[in-house]
């Protein structure tokens, strides 16, 4: 099959490599339909996760249908439409039954890994590095999915893929940034990142009653995006903004209630601060450029909420931790708990409260796949977020 | 223990000392430090799964082979003794074991008592506190020789390494009736730095069937 493979820092590759197969009781093989590349594979691309591996295949949203199943799976059956969610879950354990399905103790190979550097292991990921358990990822003609009868989540009705493909992952993450985020109807919220997570945090705030958010970011088409869906919209980069004082201009005074840094550890700055961390980051001395947690810190109101669905990997840096403590905010993130929220997601799709394909810009094939990693993380094209139909041979229209 | 605190609504009864001296006398005791050529590792882990059930897995000795690491063989040779064969690569080590205690649903300790390996252990079954689960605590030594060398250089994983593995993966076949792995899958060409790190993410040491059967329907 075709699959989209790292090979190295800022080096990806469309390359035929041998197809999935059933290797325990409970897998499923997808024949994959749809799949996308996400904001995150970026971080991947730049070299920022460690145990990437050359040859590693990418993706890690993504949908399909059952071409096979092993013999404990019930749930499924061959024909079966069904989006993956990102993080693989076994159902069982203690964390599983909690609902904290990303904690899973049960499904990273390579939990060794991740427990030296984390403590303990979460659950394994599709196509996100061998210390998260080196799933191949989806970013391929087929997928092999483990614990079938627990993540994928069945479409019965005739929705088309592009609507639900982001259960997958980014609305799930989304919608649960906002969760996150605590909101009390009428609440203002802040969203720094306008990219597709940061999109339907913003949507997603709306839902959970939020009365004003302010979304945040430096590229015109994401802005305007954002103001689409009926946030108040604020550009970092222009002359003069500065994003606390903007943030305390539009709050009267008093800060966001809850704060949403839907960016992450490599987030830019046209600033001297943004410079300290490039450098260190580049001396090994950080792995990660806290810029926009540091600002969402500072911008929160007093005893506010701080979401975090901005993905960091490693050691931060000159964290004003003082002033998390001072104000006594509370700060909640992590990695999705995707299978509490793809069913009630799928509902309010099916519902109409929200068609999430208004944040795609791109629809290609694999074969063009390393091209648009390349453009997008240069910001070139006005890329939001990019498609992947794996069978089509050349750019759909 | 005085009683200057009555308001516990959920605290158990203090264990005075548990299995591999964990506690002593309600007092946190760590593991055992490796020295004069003996090393010693202390793993444990919650389960949602009775006590009993972990034992019997551990118990069923021919059945070991489908989830402890680089075993391809136990067999019975008495009522307490077995015959133990570890394969790695081309190397093959064999050893004879003999079962020193063995309380049903509780524990289980053992000793080597001839051929590659020295080792002995015990391994502790009870249930977490306030019923959520079981605890399975292992405690197990191993004398420097053919054993604890072929584990370091063949697969790449220190036997202490193993041990916590092996615990894993019981842990894996008690909660969802199998081990999570990757190999063999897809991936591209993985140049020399990738062939080196593969001992790294552990794709050396092939991943115990966790189970006899075939698994595609």
């Amino acid at each position: 099959m075709k699959a989209v493979c790292w090979m190295g820092k800022s080096k990806v590759e469309t390359l035929t490599v041998a197809d999935p197969q059933i290797l325990n009781p409970h897998d499923a093989i997808i024949k994959i339909t749809r799949t996308a590349i996400c904001g995150s594979d970026l971080h991947l691309y730049d070299g920022f996760i460690p145990t990437m591996e050359a040859g590693d295949v990418l993706g890690h949203e993504f949908m399909g249908i059952v071409e096979e199943t092993g013999k404990a799976v019930t749930n499924l059956k061959r024909g079966d439409r069904v989006v993956v969610p990102f993080t693989i879950a076994c159902g069982s354990c203690a964390f599983c039954k909690k609902q904290l399905w990303s904690a899973c103790d049960n499904t990273n190979p390579n939990a060794h890994l991740m427990e030296a550097a984390y403590g303990y292991s979460g659950s394994g990921l599709f196509g996100y590095s061998h210390m998260m358990g080196g799933y191949a990822g989806g970013q391929a003609q087929y997928a092999r999915v483990p614990f079938a009868n627990v993540g994928p989540l069945k479409i019965e009705s005739d929705l088309p893929d592009e609507k639900v493909l982001f259960l997958s992952d980014i609305f799930p993450t989304g919608y649960m940034a906002a969760e996150n985020a605590q909101i009390e109807p009428g609440d203002t919220v802040a969203v720094w990142g306008c990219g597709p997570v940061g999109q339907f945090a913003i949507a997603s705030a709306f839902m959970l009653g939020a009365g004003r958010v302010i979304a945040i970011d430096r590229l015109p088409e994401r802005l305007q995006m954002a103001r689409s869906i009926g946030a108040i919209t604020v550009d970092y980069s222009e002359e003069d903004v500065d994003v606390l004082t903007a943030l305390k201009d539009l709050t009267g005074g008093m800060g966001p209630d809850s704060c949403i840094d839907a960016v992450g550890l490599e987030a830019h700055s046209s600033d001297l601060k943004g410079l300290y961390d490039s450098v260190k980051v580049a001396l090994l001395l950080e792995t990660d450029r806290p810029i926009v947690l540091r600002q969402a810190i500072q911008a929160v109101r007093k005893g506010g909420t701080l979401s975090i669905p901005g993905v960091y990997g490693g050691l931060l840096d000159k964290v004003p931790f003082g002033a998390a403590f001072g104000k006594g905010i509370t700060m909640k993130m992590g990695q999705t708990n995707m299978h509490k929220y793809m069913k009630p997601l799928l509902n309010r799709i099916q519902q109409g409260q929200i068609d999430p394909t208004y944040i795609i810009s791109h629809r290609i094939t694999l074969d063009e796949a390393p091209d648009m990693y390349k453009i997008w993380r240069d910001k070139k094209e006005n890329v939001t977020k990019i498609v992947i139909d794996p069978w089509a041979t050349k750019q759909a229209a | 223990m005085s009683d200057a605190l009555k308001e516990k609504p959920n605290a158990e009864s203090l264990p005075k000392s548990n299995g591999a001296a964990v506690l002593i006398d309600g007092h946190y005791a760590p593991p055992p430090a490796d020295k004069d050529g003996k090393l010693w590792v202390r793993t444990s882990a919650r389960i949602e799964a009775e006590p009993q059930q972990c034992y019997d897995i551990w118990r069923d000795l021919e059945n070991i082979p489908s989830w402890q690491e680089e075993i391809v063989e136990v067999r019975r040779t008495g009522e307490k003794t077995s015959h133990w064969v570890m394969r790695s690569g081309d190397k093959t080590i064999e050893w004879d074991s003999e079962i020193l205690a063995d309380e049903p649903g509780k524990r289980i300790a053992w000793h080597s008592i001839a051929g590659d390996a020295q080792n002995a252990g015990e391994v502790i079954f009870e249930k977490a506190p306030t019923g959520r689960g079981a605890f399975v605590t292992v405690l197990q030594e191993f004398r420097m020789g053919k054993l604890a060398t072929a584990w370091e250089t063949l697969i790449g994983r220190n036997p202490k390494q193993a041990v916590i593995e092996n615990l894993r993966h019981l842990k894996a076949m008690a909660e969802t009736g199998e081990i999570p792995r990757i190999e063999p899958q897809p991936h591209g060409q993985r140049g020399t730095v990738g062939e080196m790190k593969k001992s790294l993410y552990g794709e050396k040491v092939p991943v115990p069937s966790g189970t006899k059967e075939r698994v595609s329907a």
